[in-house]
């Protein structure tokens, strides 16, 4: 990896929703701590192949966004890469293009597309209420997901 | 690393549901679409100030952010009780032709496609735009990306940004063009004419020459005779971001034209104890339940219904292919679900076709973009047509503008009612007595809901990307049988 590894930060989710906009504020706390020209912060609320628009062109993504799992704890943060939930994903979504088909298809296009992606995951507990701000457990994970971003990066030059 | 794996169905928490009750005999009885409750909107925005209100709105939706953007704009226009300057709003239909080249481009090669490339009993792994590219080159994949990238541009260049813009002010917009940037646009338009025109042509080649494809299009399975809602300009031309709201009968007898305010005289909506949804009708025929025909208050509002609901097109190649939908599928109005997505292609095609007209306007480059406002606030209502159907957002403020109460009707909520009918009736007649149910079978059924290309809840950024559905089968005894999720 040399210095100029092209990284995005996407913070991913509907900040109207509760804990959904939980990803969307990680980003927007990870804008104020980074300042280094070849990382890019972003929040956004889109999907599919507006999100694969987005990748084009770094060398490294990483996603920030809530999840709901059947047991999870909420405020829990899960770090995944594609690989770990690819074939639940495929099987999950026969007709919408799923992230890891949106990549496939990308990539077989010759778009360049980051070579390392890595998601954390954000237990979410509301994501159907409107309101600008998370449930208590799933703020608090704010700050330790910030640190834990913040520590993926320091594994890049 | 721990490994994580996800059971598909925990994501499915909070979304679409259709439910299909068997009775003893193994019949459908009864089947029912659901989806989430959102919880608390009203109450969201009250004491919001109206203004807000197009970049708040925008961001309920992840697909399509823009027709909220507008419709909410729109809004402030008749809110605010000003009339935008010309160039102002030719700007915003430029800009609202270019989403609406990407959606439906999306859609098309997305959601559509997949299932007539590929066939509807190929394998799921198969079923997606990956086979889609496989089987007919890279080449239309590059296409679809570059026809999607090339139209955001235009929605950047006057959005400011390529996500949730801020374009639409009451009374016109924050940016024009300059020189420069029309040129661009003229050419972007160009590029998406000659892709819309291809789009047409696969369809011919791939849906309407294979037989098979074409019975079932017009299959009962998949039809239903309701009445049909879009806007039209003044000469009845389909029009996606102004004009009149016009509804035609199952016959294709024009049944209410009104203004946007006028929507409450209109349109009014039932309520069914197992959904949180409301099943908007036409209020002067009434409510009679899930079914079609002249007597029954339900109405579409998609693509296919735009075209039904109006005269023709603006545009004279989009004239040429709304011609020959008609005149392939046996004259106005069709009633065939599934061709909704040639209508679509139509659309596709017209939205393409504005976009040059606009792009070469002599008005397009003025730097007159803004009335401002200085009326006192006090109701307003907006409605565009959204690439699904028609959006209608409602506002009453105080005069500081504050918002008191704030009502929208969706595109998917428009077409609750006919989502269930179209469900039910695939599902009678698919699923018979001691038929194995395949998942090319269930698939089928699927088929009878992607036309309307449900947005559920309009919560749809998550990594899946498109917002799943699951339907479950259920016995006579209320024991799952079987399950797909999508």
């Amino acid at each position: 990896m040399d210095e100029k590894t092209k990284t995005l930060i996407l913070g991913l989710g509907n900040s109207l929703l509760c804990d959904d906009g939980v990803g969307i504020y990680v980003a927007a706390e990870l804008k104020t701590r980074i300042n280094r020209p070849e990382i890019t912060v972003m929040e956004t609320g889109v999907a599919g192949l507006s999100l694969l628009d987005l990748l084009v062109d770094y060398d490294k993504v990483i996603i920030i966004d809530a999840i709901k799992t059947a047991e999870g704890k909420a405020g829990q943060i899960y770090r995944l890469d594609p690989k770990s939930f690819d074939t639940a994903l495929h099987t999950a979504s026969a007709h919408g293009i799923d992230f890891p088909t949106a990549l496939e298809f990308g990539r077989k296009l010759g778009l360049h597309l980051p070579q390392q992606i890595v998601i954390f995951a954000i237990e979410a507990s509301d994501i159907s209420t409107f309101s600008e701000e998370c449930t208590p457990g799933v703020r608090k994970a704010i700050p330790v997901c910030v640190k834990m971003v913040l520590q993926e990066l320091k594994g890049l030059k | 690393m721990k490994k994580i794996s996800i059971d598909p169905i925990t994501r499915l928490e909070g979304h679409g549901k259709i439910e299909i009750f068997l009775n003893d005999a193994g019949e459908v009885e009864n089947s029912y679409f659901q989806v989430p409750e959102l919880r608390g909107f009203e109450k969201f925005s009250e004491g919001r100030l109206a203004e807000d209100m197009p970049q708040i709105t925008q961001r309920i939706c992840g697909v399509c952010p823009e027709a909220h953007h507008m419709a909410s704009t729109k809004t402030l226009d008749a809110l605010f009780h000003v009339d935008p300057p010309s160039p102002a709003k030719k700007l915003r239909e430029l800009f609202y032709s270019a989403f609406y080249v990407t959606d439906h481009t999306t859609h098309f090669y997305i959601l559509a496609g997949p299932d007539f490339v590929m066939g509807p009993d190929a394998p799921v792994a198969e079923r997606n735009i990956l086979g889609v590219i496989a089987k007919v080159g890279l080449e239309l994949g590059g296409a679809v990306i570059n026809t999607r990238m090339k139209n955001h541009h235009i929605i950047h260049m006057l959005g400011g940004r390529a996500v949730h813009p801020v374009f639409g002010l009451p009374g016109g917009v924050s940016k024009g063009l300059n020189e420069d940037e029309r040129k661009e646009a003229e050419q972007i338009a160009k590029d998406s004419i000659e892709f819309a025109k291809l789009s047409l042509k696969v369809f011919d080649d791939i849906v309407l020459k294979n037989k098979a494809y074409v019975d079932m299009i017009v299959s009962d399975a998949f039809t239903h005779r309701t009445y049909y809602m879009g806007l039209v300009d003044e000469k009845n031309k389909v029009n996606f971001y102004d004009g009149k709201v016009r509804v035609v009968d199952p016959d294709g007898k024009e049944f209410a034209k009104y203004e946007p305010r006028e929507y409450l005289n209109h349109v009014a909506e039932h309520v069914e104890p197992w959904s949180y949804m409301k099943f908007p009708y036409l209020k002067n025929i009434g409510w009679k339940g899930f079914v079609d025909g002249k007597d029954s208050g339900v109405f579409r509002a998609t693509p296919l219904s735009r075209l039904n609901a109006s005269d023709g097109m603006a545009t004279p190649l989009a004239q040429e292919a709304y011609e020959k939908f008609y005149s392939t599928l046996g004259g106005k109005p069709v009633h065939h679900t599934l061709a909704t997505h040639w209508a679509r292609l139509v659309e596709l095609l017209y939205a393409a076709e504005r976009l040059l007209e606009l792009s070469q306007d002599p008005e397009i480059t003025s730097p007159n973009i803004r009335t401002i406002p200085t009326a006192k606030p006090d109701e307003g209502v907006g409605i565009v047509e959204a690439p699904r159907g028609t959006l209608t957002h409602h506002y009453i403020t105080d005069e500081n503008g504050i918002i008191k109460k704030a009502n929208l009707i969706v595109a998917t909520v428009n077409n609750a009612a006919a989502v269930n009918m179209s469900v039910k009736k695939a599902a009678m007649a698919l699923i018979k007595p001691g038929k194995e149910i395949t998942e090319g079978l269930l698939n089928r059924i699927e088929m009878a809901w992607r036309p309307y290309d449900l947005c559920l809840a309009c919560a749809t950024h998550n990594l899946p990307g498109k917002a799943p559905m699951e339907v479950v089968i259920y016995n006579s005894k209320g024991e799952i049988i079987q399950t797909l999720k999508s």
